[in-house]
């Protein structure tokens, strides 16, 4: 297209703005534009320093971070108090979906590895879109179900096989029909 | 050496300098801070009436705003509808029945007034001069004197407080729609961005608190509200059954009056039992007045179907509490302050244990935790 037109038409920095940001994010992906930008005015876009702490182990949580930029370490503390990385995650990764439905107590902790730009989705503002617009929240409900059931079934796979690692027996045959 | 003392000194003038600015800048600041203050509580003088008013307006409009937002109307638009309705409603209401006429009852009621107190005393006496037969050292309380001079007190503030506020009415008819509709429309937002300046290590919790509390604040504020309403609609609709004069103005005293607890029903009660013995003398009219007043809108409206509808048990307040509240309150804004001196009260505690429930929440978790992980 000439560059002339294509300057005049093109909607100005929509890859920059939040809206087309929280797009990309899986939870968000069945949002229609309107959606999201009713999503965006629910949002809370909070800035950290390097190595800050976002949430502690045991913190009551209330909501889920999405990283805009920056990036984020998770881990956990083991008995002698020694950190056990857990996961380091970029720009377009989320965590903390488990605290947005139930008021849990955080099971790990979350530190910045560098200056990070976060944003979170609070129970608060959810459990006021579902009196308020209850299609859309059910929208973003249901991605946050699918994430959370995608990951426990991951997780039940992985001890499936854990356990049939370490336990070799006659239920083993069973479990594979 | 020489060369170090100059510095000295250079460094001793330095500070005396600084020394000196500080406490100047310092004094400028603590007189202009006093003027400061003085010119805010001269410009905000007038304000507190309106903005508690919009903030009551708020309060109970907010939930019929959000309904009309879950039908995919603007918040803008659903306040503009919501406004036309009631102003259409107003209209509506005054061509059919025609407003209360509250002017020609305020001016009976100046010249009714005299007339009730002396009546009243009058009915003292009789009943003091019964009593002295029994009790002889009555004689020596002048009460009827105490309470025919507290009476003509309170009614010569009214008389001079009336024109004042009548101006200030016409203030608020503007003053009340224009606010209210901006903290319907924005106070989302201006509560955002308060809470936004909270640091990130404590923003979870402040937004989890605020949103409790808030909650349980615009459910206790509005039921408070709806229930005087109730209270003042039922006392006028008891009351003009009977043949008894102010029945408009008795509902208003009854339902203003129910906000306090405790005191208040007593207090909103005296005015129409007053006028209710003096006007129609005790027969059958006048027990039935005492009947609405006491059995039908306290014991059983307000104590058996509103309160635990419309009020949690959570803001029940000491009586002790009530009437300090009532006393600061009256300290501050007078009349005004009295009546709303008490829902602040309960509105303050409502916070307080709303935080103290989720501090203790938020500090048993790591226990919690624990537990749970073993």
């Amino acid at each position: 297209m000439n560059p002339f037109w294509s300057n005049i038409f093109r909607t100005s920095g929509y890859e920059d703005s939040l809206t087309y940001f929280l797009s990309t994010v899986p939870i968000f992906e069945a949002l229609k534009k309107r959606e999201l930008r009713f999503l965006e005015s629910m949002t809370h876009v909070r800035s950290y320093e390097a190595h800050e702490t976002v949430f502690h182990e045991g913190d009551i949580g209330s909501g889920m971070y999405c990283i805009r930029s920056g990036q984020v370490q998770i881990y956990v503390h083991d008995d002698t108090g020694k950190e056990i990385e857990q996961a380091r995650l970029g720009p377009g990764d989320f965590f903390g979906e488990v605290a947005l439905t139930a008021q849990k107590p955080r099971i790990a902790t979350a530190r910045t590895l560098e200056p990070t730009v976060l944003v979170g989705l609070f129970r608060a503002d959810i459990l006021e879109a579902v009196n308020k617009y209850p299609s859309t929240a059910a929208k973003i409900l249901l991605g946050v179900t699918r994430c959370i059931s995608d990951r426990l079934q991951y997780a039940s796979l992985k001890l499936q096989q854990q356990g049939d690692n370490s336990y070799p027996g006659p239920e083993q045959g069973a479990n594979d029909v | 050496m020489s060369d170090q003392t100059s510095l000295n000194r250079a460094q001793a003038l330095l500070l005396y300098l600084v020394l000196t600015a500080g406490i100047a800048s310092g004094i400028a600041i603590f007189s202009s801070a006093s003027t400061i203050t003085d010119l805010l509580k001269t410009a905000t003088n007038g304000l507190f009436l309106p903005i508690l008013l919009s903030l009551i307006v708020t309060f109970l409009l907010d939930p019929v705003v959000q309904f009309l937002e879950g039908e995919r109307i603007s918040r803008t638009n659903s306040i503009f509808i919501i406004y036309f309705l009631i102003v259409s409603l107003l209209i509506f209401l005054f061509t059919l029945i025609g407003p209360p006429n509250w002017k020609g009852m305020m001016i009976a009621l100046k010249a009714d007034f005299p007339r009730y107190i002396a009546s009243a005393i009058a009915y003292l006496n009789d009943l003091l001069t019964r009593a002295q037969v029994h009790f002889p050292f009555i004689e020596r309380y002048d009460l009827p004197g105490t309470i025919s001079h507290s009476a003509q007190q309170f009614f010569g503030i009214i008389l001079k407080e009336t024109p004042k506020s009548a101006m200030r009415i016409g203030s608020l008819f503007l003053l009340v729609p224009l606010f209210s509709f901006f903290f319907l429309r924005d106070s989302k937002r201006i509560m955002r961005s308060l809470i936004s300046l909270t640091p990130n290590r404590y923003f979870e919790m402040v937004l989890d608190i605020y949103d409790h509390v808030s909650w349980q604040l615009a459910h206790f504020i509005r039921g408070r509200i709806l229930e005087a309403l109730i209270i003042g609609i039922v006392v006028y609709v008891g009351l003009s059954v009977t043949d008894i004069r102010y029945a408009p103005i008795l509902g208003v005293v009854a339902g203003v009056t129910n906000l306090l607890p405790y005191i208040g029903p007593i207090i909103g009660m005296i005015p129409g039992i007053v006028i209710a013995l003096v006007d129609l003398g005790i027969g059958g009219q006048f027990w039935w007045i005492v009947c609405v007043y006491l059995l039908i809108a306290q014991i059983i409206l307000d104590n058996f179907i509103l309160i635990p509808i419309l009020i949690s048990r959570v803001s029940n307040l000491h009586p002790l509490w009530v009437i300090l509240a009532i006393v600061m309150g009256g300290k501050l804004y007078g009349v005004i302050g009295m009546i709303i001196g008490v829902p602040i009260a309960s509105i303050i505690k409502i916070a307080l244990l709303e935080i103290r429930q989720y501090r203790r929440t938020f500090y048993r978790s790591p226990r919690v935790f624990l537990e749970r992980s073993d």
